[in-house]
């Protein structure tokens, strides 16, 4: 995803009302990121279950929150999504950048990236993929399910190799 | 001093103020010895009450928070020490009950018993304390009351045989009635 549309994309949630992002670098998500830095709103963390436990803090005093990762972290966080997340009810965006969408992406990436729609499934996450055409539904449909306490996931394709 | 006599002192000294609690034994002595609407406990997800804690820590900055934590429990995510040194939240107090052991799942070694925890936390720019019985709760908490976090006490606790009763607040209303407290 383009430069311009992950920036927007993060401005877009802020005038939504998403106040905390969280998380842990992606260089699929490196835009998205970094308008969030520009504007002082990024928390980065040393672990992706360690954001997921700061945002639900955070949630606790009612603010809408968001947790950035790439999906290898996804898929160190299932637990605590399950016995945190799930289990108390805590209304969250999890915005994972997809690695090994591509086939020929980096071989650490493969399996996770071929699982990650089965692993989501599989946990009862709702969610999304999130495109420039799209991109505007998708965050309203993540910002309504904040509004019913429910967690989502809106999910950005890794479509290009370096 | 056991963990839940170490627990029932403290949590009094704390009175109504928020805990968030760490899963296994911690949360169940909170529960029977303080139960009350502003503690959290985390009764899954081990290791993460430090990082609850400092969420709710720094949108509530009026509020001091508090954290009971294990030895097992931080050493799952001593990165959280980073993140809460790096931010220096004023308002946080993270107790470490440390008996160097897994006490919940039957009592195996935990290697805190090898390590300093508490030079961790001086090197991670927490204030640090300790209490190694009960005659000291008191003073160490009144000095804290007067000091500015991030604050790190480590409470020396022993193994007991006595094992309190499970936290049974579904954890959707434990989650509601904390948020309640918190406003």
């Amino acid at each position: 995803m383009n430069e311009k549309v992950q920036r927007e994309i993060f401005n877009l949630l802020v005038k939504k009302g998403v106040k905390n992002f969280v998380g842990v670098p992606d260089s699929t998500l490196k835009y998205f990121i970094d308008e969030g830095l520009k504007k002082e709103k990024i928390l980065i963390t040393t672990r992706e279950e360690e954001a997921i436990g700061i945002a639900t803090g955070m949630s606790l005093v009612g603010e809408k929150s968001l947790v950035f990762m790439q999906n290898a972290g996804f898929a160190n966080s299932l637990s605590t999504i399950t016995s945190l997340v799930q289990l108390y009810q805590i209304p969250m965006i999890l915005l994972i950048g997809w690695r090994g969408f591509l086939k020929n992406d980096a071989p650490e990436h493969e399996k996770i990236g071929k699982i990650q729609p089965e692993l989501i499934k599989i946990i009862g996450l709702e969610s999304r993929i999130i495109d420039e055409k799209n991109m505007e539904k998708n965050c309203n449909w993540a910002i309504n399910k904040l509004k019913k306490e429910k967690t989502v996931g809106l999910i950005i394709k890794r479509d290009f190799l370096d | 001093m056991i963990r839940k006599e170490a627990v029932q002192l403290i949590a009094k000294e704390i009175g109504n103020q928020p805990i968030i609690s760490a899963n296994g034994f911690m949360s169940r002595d909170l529960y029977e010895t303080n139960e009350k609407k502003s503690n959290f406990y985390m009764i899954g997800s081990m290791g993460l009450a430090s990082s609850i804690g400092l969420g709710v820590a720094l949108k509530k900055p009026k509020k001091k928070i508090h954290i009971f934590d294990g030895d097992g429990n931080i050493l799952m995510n001593l990165g959280s020490l980073v993140t809460i040194g790096s931010l220096k939240p004023k308002n946080l107090i993270h107790f470490i009950f440390d008996n160097n052991s897994h006490e919940s799942t039957g009592g195996q070694p935990c290697n805190s018993s090898q390590i300093e925890l508490k030079k961790i936390a001086d090197a991670t720019k927490f204030k640090t304390y300790k209490i190694t019985n009960k005659n000291e709760i008191k003073k160490i908490m009144l000095k804290i009351k007067k000091e500015t976090g991030p604050i790190l006490v480590m409470v020396k606790i022993n193994n007991s045989k006595t094992k309190s009763i499970r936290v049974d607040i579904t954890p959707p209303n434990i989650k509601t009635r904390f948020m309640k407290s918190l406003k």
